[in-house]
């Protein structure tokens, strides 16, 4: 009984870190797409940078949420001048968006490699352990999971509160109308694309005690990132959510019981799978049914 | 013999019933036009016999074959085309390849480059052939698509408003193209908002309101029924 | 009779409205550059000569990324995982089925084989589910890199087939190259003159059939469902179909770079499916002119030529040009640099003659 118990935890436990894990490393993917049908292939890119800046920031002294918030910060504003210099010029051509987004993700990993070196010093993980019937757990997981809901709630509320959100998604659904009653879509897109890297760094961030800090490492985040986008397509509550609690089930079951890498060629064969039962992913088919 | 046949053909988006029903026969040779106020399903009703939209309920028959769930390039194959509203065209290909592509399937290699001689000069292109089509003028690139449809041989064309955009020259040449054509035993079913067009080329005519059959007869018939007049005349006077 | 001019139709596929570069003027040059290209190893040294097929080994996959990308218009960003399941395959046969009788060959074969039907499971997937333009992108490129993965961690003895070790990480070496038997002793084609002309034979053959294969009534679709899927597929063709053979030719193709490169270097890694690995090709292409073959050959050849001399004189940066050029050729030249100057080029003779 009590055994079963501690089963039941640590497959929560699995599944709570395998949800954060997908939410946060797709939200900021999600909610560019969302918004301008772009995928940002720098999206690893703009995860690095908040991780090493929040690393140098706690290095500096800062409290460990505030220099998270400084790695998020760092890739917003380095998101909007991207936007700015290159993505501004490609509106008209999404798919040679994404291509661009490469290019420049090339040049920002290697670009760290040349300027700050192969790798770089970690924090180590904050907070320590709890067991439960003899495992033990990382609380700082736990932090996570609960960032992962925070996000999701305070994305919520940005998008159904405020009059960003509300010109957003009046951006997205008539484009041309938005535009006709005044609204700058411009700088719609521009603070868009700032917030998907703000994200991304915020995930950077986050996991950055969790990870060896080295240029590439932004890649290790963008399996997860877009099987989830795949999954749930184009809106992040409706998609992104829910792809991440089914995704998360899949990747946990699979992890515990084969391994991480287990859990990654599950979902990719998941998201394969699904794309031939529902070409518009999740949200399409909730909106669907909805309408 | 229908050579098109719906029955109770249903779709709906969301709580909106944008086809309710749908009892539509078409007979061989027939050149039929399709009317009604906008929002009146016509296009729907266009998408669901192409296949681009499957219907809820209801069933499509096709020279006597259950069409009703095959693929688009499927009810192709069996003998139906379309010309969109807006010209659905490859623009970066040259006029003379549009029609190779829309060719080289059914007519023998050897015989392609003549077969295309003789569409170009149908449709008045053959000067132009080597153009890119994206660089024609919107009453050419309407004609291109029409060759491209016609090119099939189908038993049936479809057309989505063929005259949009087309001055009255230009419609009315496009009529008499239209009346060639199905001389030559082909049916046509066109959506269609200009009524002098209409008077032009239909023997019957439908009126689609609210996704419904509203009316059917000859233009004359249609136009004198004080019903039509209220729902769909009144509203192109207004 | 009947069957010469059934040839000769075919042959003249070669030229056709979906390839730049025709008539005498064209051919010329091409027999001229073929000339060069043959007569190169005579003055340079042998070792520089086998080095250097190192170039041809990508333009495989260049060419098949073209067509399943610039002719087809599908994303493909995972091209290098057809390269490196055939890469790997290659090795683990050759090296359990050994070099005579000419087994190599049949590895080749078979790793080639391997890899389109990789494609063509993967593909049916994708293609029949109706995915949009964006989502193919990254589904193949999370499958190159989850390939990666996969095959990096497999350095522990318990992954051994047959007689050859994966060897995780670090890479699997020792395979025996391509060995062609012959009458007076076989021929192995170590990085010498004789893997040069075969395969700068093999190029020229896949350039040529290429040329023919999208000028041919399947080329015509392909480039229709690039310029409108729904006009196509209301011609009556089933283009998921069409769009999966190209998929599966293009895979193939990116398959036998792979062979010929792990046959070359007798050393295949999992990073030549990583990110930056997989990066490469895309600038390839898109720096020529993905939609023409000819932009795509010559482009590729000279981004690879530049990527080499940027690694040699300066490593770093090689990388950060490659990522620079592709942001430029989207911003400036979205059809490709080669593409524009060949346009230009055409644009200052045609006024010429109007003069």
């Amino acid at each position: 009984m009590v055994d079963s118990l501690n089963l039941v935890f640590s497959f929560l436990y699995q599944f709570g870190d395998a949800f954060a894990f997908l939410v946060l490393s797709a939200c900021g993917l999600a909610v560019i797409f969302g918004m301008m049908g772009v995928i940002n292939l720098a999206h690893g890119e703009f995860i690095m940078c908040g991780a090493y800046v929040s690393t140098r920031a706690a290095h500096a002294g800062l409290p460990m949420p505030l220099a998270v918030l400084a790695g998020a910060a760092a890739a917003g504003i380095a998101g909007m001048v991207v936007e700015w210099v290159v993505i501004r010029r490609l509106y008209e051509r999404p798919l040679d968006t994404i291509v661009a987004t490469w290019g420049i993700s090339m040049i920002v990993t290697q670009g760290v490699l040349i300027l700050l070196g192969p790798s770089m010093q970690g924090v180590g993980t904050p907070f320590g352990s709890f067991s439960v019937g003899g495992y033990s757990y990382s609380v700082y997981r736990i932090i996570l999971m609960l960032s992962a809901v925070a996000v999701l709630a305070a994305l919520w509320l940005m998008f159904t509160r405020t009059r960003f959100g509300l010109l957003s998604r009046a951006t997205i659904q008539v484009p041309h109308v938005a535009e006709a009653l005044g609204v700058n879509t411009n700088l719609v897109y521009s603070l868009t694309f700032g917030l998907g890297a703000a994200l991304a760094g915020l995930a950077g961030g986050l996991y950055a005690p969790t990870m060896t800090l080295v240029p590439t490492m932004g890649a290790s985040f963008m399996v997860e990132a877009f099987v989830t986008v795949v999954v749930g397509g184009a809106d992040i509550f409706l998609g992104t959510a829910p792809a991440a609690v089914v995704l998360g089930v899949i990747k946990a079951a699979l992890t515990s019981w084969k391994g991480q890498l287990a859990g990654q060629i599950g979902l990719l064969i998941a998201v394969i799978i699904v794309i031939r039962i529902l070409p518009r992913g999740i949200s399409g088919k909730i909106l669907r049914e909805r309408a | 013999m229908h050579i098109l046949e719906t029955r109770k053909l249903n779709k709906r988006f969301g709580g909106l019933h944008v086809t309710g029903d749908v009892d539509f026969a078409l007979t061989p040779g027939e050149m039929h036009c399709l009317i009604g106020p906008n929002g009146a399903g016509k296009s729907t009703f266009f998408r669901l016999i192409l296949g681009e939209h499957l219907p809820d309920s209801g069933e499509i028959l096709f020279q006597d074959h259950d069409i009703t769930r095959a693929r688009p390039f499927q009810r192709i194959r069996q003998g139906l085309s379309v010309k969109f509203q807006v010209p659905g065209i490859f623009k970066e290909l040259s006029v003379r390849q549009n029609l190779v592509i829309a060719l080289q399937h059914h007519v023998d290699p050897r015989m392609l480059p003549e077969e295309i001689d003789r569409l170009l000069e149908f449709l008045g292109l053959a000067h132009a052939q080597a153009q890119l089509a994206g660089n024609l003028s919107h009453g050419q690139k309407q004609w291109l698509e029409i060759g491209m449809a016609i090119g099939l041989k189908p038993r049936l064309l479809l057309l989505d408003e063929p005259t949009a955009g087309m001055t009255p020259d230009e419609t009315h040449a496009t009529g008499e193209m239209l009346k060639r054509l199905n001389a030559e035993g082909m049916t046509l079913l066109a959506v269609e908002h200009d009524m002098a067009f209409v008077r032009q080329i239909a023997h019957r005519v439908t009126v689609l309101h609210f996704g419904k059959v509203f009316a059917q007869g000859t233009i004359d018939e249609i136009t004198a029924d004080p019903r039509v007049a209220k729902i769909y005349l009144g509203e192109v006077d207004a | 009779m009947e069957q010469t001019s059934r040839i000769r139709r075919i042959l003249a596929l070669i030229e056709g409205p979906q390839t730049l570069g025709r008539g005498p003027r064209f051919w010329s040059g091409f027999a001229l550059v073929l000339l060069l290209a043959c007569a190169y190893p005579a003055f340079a040294d042998s070792y520089d000569v086998g080095n250097n097929v190192y170039f041809f080994n990508w333009l495989f996959m260049a060419l098949g990324l073209s067509l399943i990308w610039g002719y087809g218009g599908a994303l493909s960003f995972g091209q290098t995982a057809f390269f490196g399941i055939a890469a790997y395959c290659y090795g683990v046969l050759t090296i359990n089925l050994g070099d005579a009788y000419g087994l190599t060959l049949f590895s080749l074969l078979a790793a080639v084989g391997c890899s389109a039907l990789c494609a063509a499971v993967l593909g049916y997937f994708l293609f029949y589910g109706r995915i949009n333009g964006v989502f193919l992108g990254i589904v193949s490129l999370s499958v190159t890199l989850v390939l990666e993965r996969f095959m990096a961690q497999t350095a522990g003895p318990e992954w051994t087939i047959g007689s050859a070790r994966l060897n995780g990480f670090n890479g699997m070496g020792n395979m025996p190259s391509l060995t062609i038997p012959w009458p007076g002793g076989p021929i192995v084609l170590y990085p010498d003159l004789p893997l040069y002309y075969v395969t700068l034979a093999l190029l020229i053959a896949v350039y040529l059939g290429l040329r023919m294969l999208v000028n041919s009534r399947f080329g015509n679709v392909l480039v229709a469902i690039r310029e409108n899927p729904l006009r196509a597929e209301m011609l009556g063709y089933d283009i998921r179909r069409y769009q999966l053979m190209a998929f599966v030719i293009g895979s193939a193709l990116a398959g036998l770079s792979g062979v010929l490169y792990t046959s070359w270097g007798n050393y295949i890694t999992p990073a030549s499916m990583g990110m930056t690995a997989a990066a490469l090709p895309i600038v390839w292409v898109a720096v020529g002119g993905r939609s023409d073959l000819t932009t795509t050959l010559v482009g590729a050849l000279a981004v690879l030529i530049v990527f080499q001399l940027l690694t040699i004189h300066a490593s770093q940066y090689a990388l950060v040009v490659m990522g620079a050029l592709l942001v430029i050729t989207v911003l400036v030249a979205p059809r490709g640099i080669v593409m524009a100057l060949v346009e230009a080029t055409l644009r200052l003779s045609r006024r010429k003659e109007a003069r």
